[in-house]
């Protein structure tokens, strides 16, 4: 089973403000518009590597379709940043995204074929739910600028239906392999 | 009676409509959509992320990729109905009725 360190990542920066009146990590509109990024950029770094790991059509669909909607949120995030006169700060939940994108990246590209499917959609599926609840319990509520928090509720129909589309995907994927383990 | 034939013409060659289709927060709006023989249906993509809407089925049309603010219109020929997605996100349906 892929471990999903980005997703784990990202639940522990949710779960530590799980007990109600614990803090949420006090991120500024620039630490937000950093972490929207990130984000991004780490769902269309993953779906490059598909094409040299599988064949599956459906799954290399899916990638571009990735690749094309993250792209086009980090040009409408670069957009408003600009008008803003924002410039996107690095933060610490950017870099424990960032740090788990690593590890998982790590894990996904030794493997081809069904395997790289079954791990990449798992991927996708863990992903795209963290992100769901990092817009929700974490970026929309923390945000101060309308326009930036507008952008943040705009793109989340587009996540839930990655997120949709990834488990629909993944249960026509065979199930995994024993690995003995 | 020639008023009255009048009138009926005038209702018989009613000119044709145009209906939009909005493409936002991924869906189809509306997501089914009666038309007449003779009217032009527009697809405008609202969303930040690019669409299509295309027919499934006999029916062949397809907008292609919508980007942002981008319009599509067809004008609808024959009678039928027909189904629709977005290629890119298959959870997203629509349907078209010609009468």
């Amino acid at each position: 089973m892929l471990p999903i360190a980005m997703t784990l990542a990202l639940t522990a920066v949710l779960q530590a403000q799980a007990p109600a009146p614990a803090p949420a990590p006090d991120l500024s509109d620039p630490e937000v518009a950093h972490v929207a990024v990130t984000a991004n950029s780490i769902d269309i770094d993953m779906a490059k590597l598909v094409p040299s790991h599988t064949t599956n059509a459906a799954v290399r669909q899916f990638a571009t379709t990735m690749i094309t909607d993250h792209t086009a949120v980090n040009a409408q995030a670069g957009a408003l940043a600009t008008k803003l006169g924002v410039t996107p700060k690095d933060n610490a939940v950017s870099e424990s995204l960032q740090t788990g994108a690593t590890s998982a990246r790590a894990s996904l590209e030794p493997l081809h074929g069904a395997a790289f499917d079954r791990a990449y959609m798992d991927h996708e599926v863990g992903y795209h739910q963290a992100v769901l609840d990092a817009i929700d319990k974490l970026l929309v509520p923390t945000t101060e600028n309308a326009e930036l928090r507008k952008l943040l509720v705009d793109v989340r129909p587009a996540i839930a239906t990655h997120l949709e589309h990834a488990k629909h995907l993944r249960s026509q994927l065979a199930a995994p392999a024993r690995t003995g383990k | 009676m020639i008023v009255g034939l009048l009138l009926l013409l005038a209702g018989l060659t009613a000119p044709p409509k145009t209906h939009t289709v909005e493409i936002r927060g991924m869906e189809f709006h509306p997501a089914v959509l009666t038309v007449a023989v003779g009217d032009t249906i527009v697809w405008i993509n609202r969303d930040i992320v690019p669409h299509t809407a295309t027919a499934k089925g006999q029916t062949r049309w397809d907008t292609g990729q919508l980007v942002q603010g981008q319009v599509w219109r067809y004008v609808a020929r024959r009678a039928g109905a027909a189904r629709y997605v977005c290629t890119f996100h298959p959870t997203m349906h629509g349907k078209v009725v010609i009468r």
